[in-house]
């Protein structure tokens, strides 16, 4: 005779649990392994962390507020009105803010012209940390904007329908991303066809600077390197992640953002206080040791200083359009098919 | 409420004050960056560092 088994008399909870282990597909696009790069939760932590020190954390949105900026007047060369935006990654709402302030670009033939915020019905801010998101959500912008904040459990993967907004936005948040090209697809998944998505990241030569005189002082002083500036995406990667992911009609272009500092320490607590401090895998525990920092401070200034004796940090953004692929989209010509000679327009040619 | 002063800002004020010794270890470096091995430059770093230390005691 069989055993009386215990089973069904046991909770039902007690057997869901044993048997709740969570598998997933590998989500990535096809090719190469996703390499695993940036420690999240460190990332997160230090976002929370910096945020935490509101006063401090706006004094250095210098950096943010600017690239939003630039970011958003791009968004006047489409002729559009946008029911619904996303910004993904938002930091503290950044776009958003930078979407109210006065337009621009002024229209001299109009006498009133209106902030770009007027063309944004809504916009949903997404970040993964909850207190930068909110840290800005007593100011007096948020009235002047229909803005949404959203809590992301994490920015790869996007809990968002498909065929959802009208543009995405990304202002400096992408270059933590791990698995970009997988991001990418995820965005043009949300996205409504025929609908841009346009986004500002670190790239290539950021802080080239503090990256070679780091990699010096640690040779000299410890007789080897470890990682404490991040790798980044190059500009020439984007296109083809962007093609890879399937946008369409794509702008890349590169600029250059120097800032001034009066030494190594003050730009590097500025990184801190932004929260982008170094949050790659397999980085040393701890801090950076007391000998490094000072024998930094010695190679910055011989090898990249100022003159007037301050230190210059290169901050080298790529701006990223691409579009949705839709119906009755705009077509680049085929190659070869061009009748006008450009030079005949630019006029010239000689180099001077 | 004056807000207590950060390690790293006691430190960078220390440093701040031995630009001379800091500049001739960075010129030691940068002379030949191609090839830095470790100790390469320590004279040069210990004298900035002594220079450092008696910075940072006095204040």
């Amino acid at each position: 005779m069989k055993p009386a088994t215990l089973r069904s008399f046991l909770p039902r909870p007690a057997i869901r649990r044993r048997i709740f282990i969570e598998r997933n597909y590998a989500v990535q696009a096809p090719g190469n392994p996703t390499l695993q790069v940036f420690d999240r939760h460190t990332k997160y932590l230090q976002k929370e962390r910096a945020a935490a020190n509101v006063e401090r954390n706006r004094q250095v949105d210098y950096l943010k507020d600017e690239v939003a900026m630039r970011l958003t007047e791009r968004l006047l060369d489409i002729n559009r009105t946008f029911n619904h935006v996303l910004d993904l990654g938002a930091n503290s709402c950044n776009i958003a803010r930078a979407l109210t302030l006065p337009d621009p670009d002024p229209d001299p033939s109009k006498t009133t012209s209106l902030p770009l915020s007027s063309r944004v019905s809504h916009i949903t801010a997404a970040d993964s940390s909850r207190a930068m998101l909110y840290r800005d959500a007593e100011l007096p912008f948020n009235q002047e904007i229909n803005l949404t904040r959203e809590v992301l459990d994490d920015e790869e993967r996007l809990p968002f329908g498909g065929n959802t907004f009208d543009a995405v936005l990304s202002s400096l948040s992408m270059h933590w991303i791990n698995d970009l090209p997988s991001v990418l697809a995820q965005i043009n998944h949300v996205l409504k066809p025929d609908t841009p998505f346009m986004a500002a990241m670190f790239g290539g030569d950021t802080l080239f600077e503090l990256r070679t005189s780091l990699q010096l002082a640690d040779q000299e002083r410890r007789g080897g390197v470890s990682p404490h500036v991040s790798p980044l995406a190059d500009v020439r990667d984007m296109g083809g992640l962007l093609q890879k992911a399937g946008f369409k009609m794509l702008t890349v272009d590169v600029d250059d953002i120097i800032v001034d500092f009066p030494d190594t320490f003050a730009l590097m607590q500025d990184l801190q206080a932004m929260g982008e401090g170094n949050a790659i895998l397999g980085r040393e525990a701890g801090p950076i040791k007391k000998d490094v920092l000072l024998a930094n401070e010695g190679i910055y200034r011989e090898l990249h200083g100022n003159e007037d004796g301050t230190i210059p940090a290169t901050f080298r953004m790529i701006y990223m359009i691409g579009w949705k692929e839709g119906p009755n989209q705009s077509q680049p010509l085929p190659r070869g098919s061009g009748q006008i000679n450009i030079k005949d327009i630019l006029g010239g040619g000689e180099v001077k | 409420m004056p807000s207590r002063t950060r390690p790293i800002e006691k430190f960078a004020q220390a440093v701040a004050k031995c630009s001379a010794e800091a500049s001739v270890y960075g010129k030691c470096i940068v002379a030949d960056y191609n090839s830095v091995h470790k100790d390469k430059c320590l004279t040069e770093f210990l004298r900035l560092k002594d220079c450092y230390m008696a910075a940072a005691k006095k204040s």
